[in-house]
C-alpha cells in the first residue's frame, strides 16, 4: 500500500483560493504521487520474489543437510567396514607369519597356473610387465645377497659353462687330432718349420690354428649399389634375403664413411668388421666390390691376407665385369669356382690339414728336387772317394802282404771264421769289398780262394787270443754300429778274439754252454795278449 | 630361373607418405626403425618377369630438406619413385631437387613421379593438371596413389618396373 500523499498546509486567505492552490498542488505532485505508487508496487513484487527464493533455498538447503547427513553416514559405513577389512587383514597377515609353508602350499598352485595361463597368453605383455621388475629384483638381490644368487644359479649356470665349454673342448680336441695326424707329412713340416721360425712351439701353433672357425656365408657385393655379386652358404640360401642383406650393408658401410668422414691421411674410412655375439662379418674392400665374410670364432692367422688376394684377383681378372654389373647375372663371370677355392683354402686351414697353397707346392718341390741334387751328388763324391782311394794312398796295402805270407795257415784260419758273420748280415758284405783293393798285391789274391772250402770251427782251436769284457757291452752281428743289436756281453766275461775289423772284434765266449760268436767295439776288450797281424782284415781307413 | 636385381630409390618430402607407399607393396625384412637411424630402409619386392624375375631393392630414403639426403645412397640407382602429398603444394616443387640429385649419380634413370593421398579429396592442395605438367616437365609420368587404400600403388612400381625392363 502507498503512503498517502501529503503535500504543504495551504495557506489560503479564502476558499477560492484554497481550492486553485490545491487543485494547483494536486497537479504538481500528481506524478510524483504516480512514480511512488509504481515503487511502491515493485517494492511489493520484490519482497513476493524474495520471500520465494528465500523459500527454495531453504527448501534446498534441507536437502543438502539430508544428503550430508546420507554421506556421513555412509563415511561411518565405509570407515567401520576398512576398520573391519583391516582387522581381517592383520588377521590374515598374522595367520600368514604362522602358516606361511601351508599358505605357499595352497597359493602355488593356484598362481602357477595363473601365470602359465598369463605367458601363454600373452607372452610379450608379460614380458613387458615382469622385466623391469625382475631386472630389479635381481639386481638388488645379487647386491644385497650375492652368495644366496650364486649357490641359486650355480646349479643352472655352472651346467650351461660346463656344457658350453665341454663342446668347446670337443671340437678344439678335434681339430687337433686332425692336426696331429697330419704331423708327418710335408704340411707337418711346414708346420713345424713355421712355428719355429716364428719363436712358438708347433704344439702351440697347432692349438691356435685349432680354436673354432667357422664362415657362415660370403658375400661379394658391388660398392655404391650394394648389388650381390656372388654368395656363398654352407645350406640353401634365398636369394632375395641375401640381395636385401647386401643391399643394407651396403648401406650401413655408405653410413659410416659419410658419418666419419674420411681419415686424417684423406683416405675414406671403410668398414671393415662388424661384430654381433660370436659372428663377425669380415670385409675386404676393392675398387669395384668388396667381399663380406660371415665368421664364427677366430679367423686363423693369414685369413685376411688370403680374402685381400681373393678381392684383388677378382679385379685383376674381371674387373670391367664387375664395374659394369647392373643386377643381370648374365653379364657376370662365374665366381663360385673362385669362392669355392677360397673357401677350401681357409676353412680347410682352420678345420683339419689345410691342402697346400700353390706357392707351398712350389717351394716343397723345388726343395725335394734340391734335395735329391744333393744326395746325387753326395753319392757320387763318396764312389768318387772310394774309387781313388788306392791311387792315392797306394804304399798302404803292400805293407800287410808281408804278413801274409810267413804264415799262410793263419791266414786261411782266420778268414774263413769272418766268411759266416758276413753272410749274417747283408750290411758286412759290403764292408768287405775294399778288402779286395788288396788285389794289386798278387800274394794276397790266392789267400782268398780256398776260403769257401774251409770249415771254420775245426781251425780256431790252435791260435785262441784270450781277452776281458771291460765292461757291460752290445754284441752285434756285423761289424758297424748300424748292426742290429744281439745282445749284451757282460763285464769281466772271458772272450776268443777270432778276428779284428777296423775298431771292432769278433769275439766267441760260452753262455750256460753255448756259444756265442758276434762283434764288439774293441775299446771294450782288455786283450791279454796282442792281436797278429793274420787276424787283423785290412780296411780303407786302417790302410790311411 | 633368372633372377635380376635393380635398385631404386624412394624419394620425397619428409611426411608425404613414402614409407606408407612401400609397407603397401612390399615384403620387409628390416624394421623401419632403421629409416630414422641411418636414414634409410630396404625393401624388396620380387615381380615375375616372362624371362625370369625381377627383384626390385627399394631403398626407402629419409625424405626432408636437401641437407637431410645421404646422396651416397642415391648411387648405383637404377631408378627412383620421387613422390609428393597431394595435400600439401609444396611438397611438390621438391620434384626438381630430388630428379636433380638423381639424375646427377645416375644420369637418365627412369622416374615414376607419385602424387600421394589422392583418397583426402577435401584437402586437394595439388590438382591433377599440376601434377601432369610438373612430371611432364622433368619427363616422367605420373601416379596418383593413396597409400591408405592401397589405389595405384601396385600400377606406379610396375610402371617404373616396365621402365627398368624396356632400359636393359
Amino acid at each position: 500500500m502507498a503512503p498517502p500523499v501529503s503535500g504543504p498546509e495551504p495557506i489560503s486567505p479564502n476558499g477560492d483560493e484554497g481550492r486553485l492552490l490545491a487543485s494547483i498542488r494536486a497537479i504538481l505532485l500528481s506524478e510524483e504521487q504516480e512514480r511512488l505508487r509504481g515503487l511502491a508496487l515493485i517494492l511489493e513484487n520484490l519482497r513476493g520474489d524474495h520471500a520465494s527464493q528465500l523459500a527454495a533455498l531453504q527448501s534446498e538447503a534441507a536437502a543438502l543437510r539430508a544428503e550430508l547427513e546420507r554421506v556421513r553416514a555412509d563415511a561411518r559405513a565405509t570407515d567401520a567396514l576398512a576398520r573391519d577389512l583391516q582387522a581381517e587383514l592383520e588377521i590374515l597377515r598374522r595367520k600368514t607369519q604362522a602358516d606361511s609353508e601351508g599358505m605357499v602350499a595352497r597359493v602355488t598352485p593356484v598362481l602357477g597356473d595363473m601365470i602359465g595361463r598369463a605367458i601363454r597368453d600373452s607372452r610379450d605383455e608379460m614380458a613387458e610387465a615382469i622385466g623391469p621388475l625382475m631386472g630389479e629384483a635381481i639386481r638388488v638381490q645379487v647386491r644385497e645377497s650375492r652368495n644366496d644368487m650364486v649357490e641359486a644359479l650355480y646349479p643352472v649356470i655352472g651346467a650351461t659353462v660346463q656344457r658350453s665349454v665341454a663342446e668347446f673342448a670337443r671340437e678344439m680336441q678335434r681339430n687337433v687330432d686332425a692336426r696331429l695326424k697330419a704331423t708327418f707329412g710335408p704340411e707337418g713340416a711346414l708346420r713345424t718349420a713355421a712355428a719355429r721360425l716364428r719363436g712358438v712351439s708347433p704344439g702351440e701353433l697347432a692349438v691356435r690354428e685349432a680354436l673354432p672357425f667357422r664362415i657362415r656365408e660370403l658375400f661379394v657385393i658391388q660398392h655404391g649399389s650394394g648389388l650381390l655379386v656372388a654368395h656363398s652358404h654352407p645350406g640353401s640360401a634365398d636369394l632375395s634375403d641375401t640381395a636385401l642383406i647386401s643391399a643394407m650393408l651396403t648401406a650401413i658401410r655408405d653410413f659410416v664413411r659419410d658419418t666419419f668422414g674420411p681419415a686424417a691421411d684423406g683416405q675414406a674410412k671403410e668398414l671393415d668388421e662388424v661384430q654381433s655375439g660370436d659372428n663377425r662379418i669380415i670385409i675386404s674392400s676393392g675398387r669395384t666390390v668388396y667381399a663380406a665374410v660371415v665368421i664364427e670364432g677366430i679367423e686363423p692367422e693369414g685369413f685376411r691376407a688370403q680374402l685381400r688376394e681373393f678381392v684383388s684377383n677378382l679385379h685383376v681378372k674381371h674387373e670391367r665385369a664387375l664395374r659394369l654389373y647392373t643386377g643381370d647375372p648374365a653379364t657376370l663371370p662365374n665366381l663360385q669356382p673362385k669362392i669355392a677355392r677360397l673357401l677350401a683354402e681357409t676353412v680347410g686351414s682352420a678345420s683339419g690339414p689345410r691342402p697346400l697353397s700353390r706357392a707351398q707346392r712350389y717351394w716343397l718341390g723345388g726343395a725335394g728336387l734340391v734335395g735329391i741334387l744333393l744326395a746325387g751328388l753326395a753319392c757320387f763324391y763318396f764312389q768318387f772317394t772310394v774309387a781313388l782311394m788306392p791311387m792315392a794312398f797306394p804304399s798302404a796295402t803292400p805293407t800287410l802282404t808281408p804278413t801274409h805270407t810267413p804264415t799262410p795257415t793263419a791266414t786261411t784260419t782266420a778268414t774263413p771264421t769272418l766268411t759266416p758273420s758276413a753272410t749274417a748280415t747283408p750290411t758286412f758284405t759290403p764292408t768287405w769289398t775294399p778288402t779286395h783293393t788288396a788285389t794289386p798285391t798278387p800274394t794276397f789274391t790266392p789267400t782268398h780262394t780256398p776260403t769257401p772250402s774251409q770249415t771254420p770251427t775245426a781251425t780256431l782251436t790252435p791260435t785262441p787270443i784270450k781277452a776281458e769284457a771291460r765292461g757291460n757291452v752290445w754284441v752285434r752281428p756285423g761289424p758297424t754300429p748300424a748292426a742290429a743289436r744281439l745282445e749284451v756281453l757282460l763285464r769281466d766275461t772271458p772272450v776268443t778274439v777270432l778276428a779284428i775289423y777296423g775298431p771292432w772284434a769278433q769275439v766267441e765266449w760260452f753262455l750256460d754252454g753255448q756259444r756265442q760268436v758276434g762283434w764288439v767295439p774293441t775299446y771294450w776288450l782288455t786283450l791279454r795278449e796282442p792281436v797278429p797281424a793274420d787276424r787283423v782284415t785290412p780296411t780303407p781307413t786302417r790302410s790311411r | 630361373m633368372t633372377v635380376v636385381q635393380q635398385k631404386i630409390c624412394l624419394l620425397g618430402e619428409f611426411a608425404v607418405g613414402k614409407t606408407s607407399l612401400v609397407r603397401r607393396f612390399v615384403e620387409g625384412r628390416f624394421d623401419d626403425r632403421y629409416l630414422s637411424t641411418i636414414g634409410v630402409k630396404i625393401s624388396r619386392k620380387a615381380l615375375p618377369r616372362p624371362a625370369g624375375e625381377l627383384l626390385l631393392l627399394i631403398w626407402d630414403l629419409a625424405g626432408g630438406d636437401e641437407f637431410s639426403l645421404q646422396s651416397s645412397y642415391l648411387r648405383g640407382a637404377a631408378g627412383a619413385l620421387i613422390a609428393c602429398d597431394l595435400t600439401r603444394a609444396s611438397t611438390l616443387a621438391a620434384f626438381d631437387r630430388y630428379t636433380e640429385q638423381l639424375w646427377a649419380l645416375n644420369p637418365g634413370a627412369p622416374v615414376v613421379f607419385i602424387g600421394n593421398k589422392v583418397d583426402l579429396v577435401a584437402e586437394r592442395a595439388i590438382t591433377d593438371a599440376e601434377l601432369l605438367a610438373a612430371s611432364q616437365r622433368l619427363g616422367g609420368p605420373c601416379v596418383r596413389t593413396s597409400a591408405k587404400t592401397g589405389e595405384q600403388v601396385e600400377a606406379a612400381f610396375a610402371l617404373l618396373a616396365e621402365q627398368l625392363e624396356a632400359r636393359r
